[in-house]
């Protein structure tokens, strides 16, 4: 029992630290298109400058007289004077002139201290027990984007091995995005853009397109509620790809933003969750009912002179660089959570009852960036109504709200161009997890209803498209077990350094 | 009789001066595309700063052209066609770093003047965009050219004399050698990397 349980834990934890890790994503294809490097767009790839901003706002395409800068001509669909023919003809646009194809691979290494040992018990030669060295295949992964003129920019990516194996791939975004329909409505230009398909959230800060290795535990977190006490058991998170439309406005690199997305439930974690029937059309979702997304935000630029201020690229006395700026932000995610139980009907015939439990996360970020030091940070709150099932298994009754709360904070300083200092803090409050993990022999059982983790790292572009990361995870305390007045036995840490070899190309 | 004489000493100063101003020629193998090849020195003898200012652009993500031969002391104005923010430095002037410059950041459409005062070549870069890649190479004397393609050069209106020339391409090792100009001289440099 014990030895599966660890097994288990182990398993979580390896999804954790390589499953649900950064996807990180650069686009060599836009290299070949345009001839540039990988830093006209990325900091420390696949961190964006602020022109990689405006280039991504721009629908994968240079802001301005774009044609002017690409060294492979697209490939027309349609002689550009048929525009005068529609609607009596196809609206004529363009399909880029290479393949625009990306790959990228990248694996890990990794260390862990002797707290390793706890999991092996005193005398045990059977039991499971923490690699202190391990070598991980990491993702291989294929993506593609760019504009299929018209403003309407494109983007796919997806995972085709995990972890050595072929089979855990998936699709990560794949989506196509209109851009400035505004200019079709007489509003100001890129006030309205409609993204269709399945995409990561407009989370303030991307865990698909971040530099870390391990994901931001705040993003990763589900709403479990107490065992036994509730009965929510939300297992999306923030973190997890969404099925829908999105408006979107403003600009990354400078004013504001904002995005509304109307998306599939997912409070299973996965689109095509197992109580789901699909639809004759071959469509899943949890239910009918959509979830909301919201975001805004608002970018000061702090240059003093005007004209600087409000280019995409500050103009500095050594060249154009990012802006110091300061983002604020806010954010809401609202839906429902949808659990089915046995219970009993109106006629006391057994059948299947439905809860609905809305829920919500809501938060604030900011981003402040002085040449090239960035600090930012987000603070989130996780809310879910609770329903319990009725003494008679007829309906349910309210019960105490699942709540968790916690956020990061990072600063990023980039010392030399191709040196990347990243020192991190993450936090999740969150009692429930600790009361249902607290004497479970899971391997993540943390103490306290506090999870703290602090995590310096450092990164090497070896060249613009290949990069070595390191980080070392101080993780919360934990046990696997505790005595008959609830203090933990023997606790520890299980801090892990981490390595990271990856390319694109 | 007077006006005669005029003429006479006119035309045989220009006679004689036709008669000392060769020129050089050759080919520069070894390496592909362009290079430049230029007289070191002619004695003492120095030379104004040329009032002509060549423009080097930046357009396309590139600096266009991709080498410019100039004279020492000569003004070049950089421009910035680009609807995208660029910058122009040189880490050094011929491996010389203290002659590092960097010109700053300006808008499209507008220039930004640089006279290169000491010889030798200096590789233009941009911050922003590490791939773009330019070349101006300062002559020390007004002989200089950038060859074709295929490296064959003509130098023209050399005075006759005997020379130091130097031939110069991108990522390979100068390579000098001394030249007798009577009339015509000749020069072939074999470059390597």
């Amino acid at each position: 029992m014990r030895c599966r349980s660890l097994m288990f834990g182990l398993s979580v934890w390896l999804l954790i630290f390589f499953l649900l890790s950064a996807s990180s994503l650069a686009i060599p294809a836009f290299s070949r298109q345009y001839g540039t490097s990988c830093t006209t767009c990325h900091i420390d790839f696949p961190k964006l400058n602020d022109f990689g901003k405006a280039f991504k706002d721009a629908g994968f395409k240079f802001p301005k007289d774009d044609e002017s800068f690409l060294k492979v001509p697209p490939v027309m669909l349609g002689a550009p004077a048929q525009k005068e023919l529609w609607p009596h003809t196809v609206f004529p646009g363009t399909i880029p002139g290479l393949p625009p194809i990306g790959l990228r691979y990248n694996q890990f290494f990794q260390y862990t201290p002797a707290s390793a040992n706890n999991y092996t018990p005193a005398g045990s030669t059977t039991s499971p027990n923490v690699p202190r060295t391990d070598f991980e295949a990491g993702f291989f992964s294929i993506f593609m984007a760019g504009n299929f003129g018209s403003d309407i920019a494109f983007w796919v990516d997806d995972d085709l091995s995990v972890s050595g194996a072929n089979a855990n791939g998936g699709l990560g975004d794949g989506y196509l995005k209109f851009v400035n329909l505004s200019r079709f409505l007489k509003l100001p230009t890129d006030s309205l853009s409609l993204r269709v398909g399945q995409f990561e959230l407009d989370l303030p800060f991307t865990q698909a397109r971040s530099i870390n290795i391990s994901p931001y535990d705040i993003y990763t977190e589900a709403n479990i509620g107490v065992a036994s006490q509730q009965n929510v058991n939300n297992v999306f998170a923030m973190q997890d790809a969404a099925q829908g439309v999105e408006l979107s406005g403003g600009h990354l690199y400078g004013g504001y933003h904002y995005s509304l997305a109307i998306v599939n439930q997912n409070t299973s974690g996965s689109a095509a969750a197992p109580p789901n029937v699909a639809s004759p059309g071959g469509f899943f979702s949890d239910s009918n009912y959509k979830d909301v997304y919201a975001r805004f935000s608002y970018r000061f630029n702090l240059e003093k002179d005007p004209t600087s201020r409000h280019d995409i690229q500050a103009a500095g006395a050594m060249g154009p660089r990012d802006h110091t700026y300061l983002n604020l932000g806010t954010f809401y995610f609202g839906g429902r959570s949808v659990q089915r139980f046995n219970g009993i009907d109106t006629s006391d015939n057994a059948t299947v009852i439905t809860a609905r439990e809305p829920f919500y996360r809501l938060g604030g970020d900011f981003s402040f960036n002085y040449r090239t030091f960035n600090l930012f940070g987000l603070y989130m709150y996780g809310h879910d109504n609770d329903l319990l099932l009725n003494s008679g298994a007829t309906g349910f009754t309210p019960g105490p709200a699942a709540k968790f709360n916690g956020g990061f904070l990072e600063a990023d300083y980039l010392m030399l161009p191709w040196v990347m200092g990243i020192l991190r803090y993450d936090r999740v409050q969150s009692s429930a997890d600790f009361l249902n993990q607290a004497g479970s022999l899971n391997y993540f059982s943390p103490i306290g209803g506090t999870r703290n983790r602090v995590t310096p790292g450092v990164q090497f572009l070896i060249h613009s498209n290949i990069k070595a990361s390191f980080e070392y995870a101080i993780r919360p305390q934990q046990a696997l077990a505790y005595d008959a007045n609830g203090k933990p036995l023997n606790p520890f840490r299980t801090n892990t350094a981490t390595a990271a070899l990856e390319f694109v190309y | 009789m007077k006006r005669t004489l005029v003429m006479l000493i006119v035309v045989m100063t220009m006679s004689s001066l036709a008669a000392s101003a060769g020129s050089i020629s050759g080919k520069v193998s070894g390496v592909t595309g362009e290079s430049v090849v230029y007289v070191e020195a002619v004695g003492e003898k120095t030379f104004p700063a040329p009032t002509d200012q060549p423009v080097v652009d930046q357009k396309g993500l590139m600096f266009t052209p991709h080498i410019v031969a100039v004279q020492q002391g000569t003004t070049v104005q950089f421009l910035n066609s680009d609807k995208v923010a660029h910058n122009v430095f040189w880490i050094s002037v011929s491996g010389n770093k203290k002659l590092g410059h960097n010109l700053g950041t300006w808008p499209q459409g507008e220039k930004r003047p640089f006279k290169f005062d000491n010889p030798g070549a200096i590789p233009l870069l941009c911050n922003v965009h590490p791939e773009m890649s330019g070349y101006i190479v300062v002559s020390p004397t007004p002989y200089f050219v950038v060859t074709d393609k295929s490296g064959s050069y003509k130098i023209d209106n050399v005075p006759d004399g005997s020379y130091n020339v130097t031939a110069w391409h991108e990522g390979a090792k100068n390579s000098s050698k001394p030249v007798t100009v009577a009339g015509e001289g000749k020069a072939d440099f074999t470059l390597s990397k």
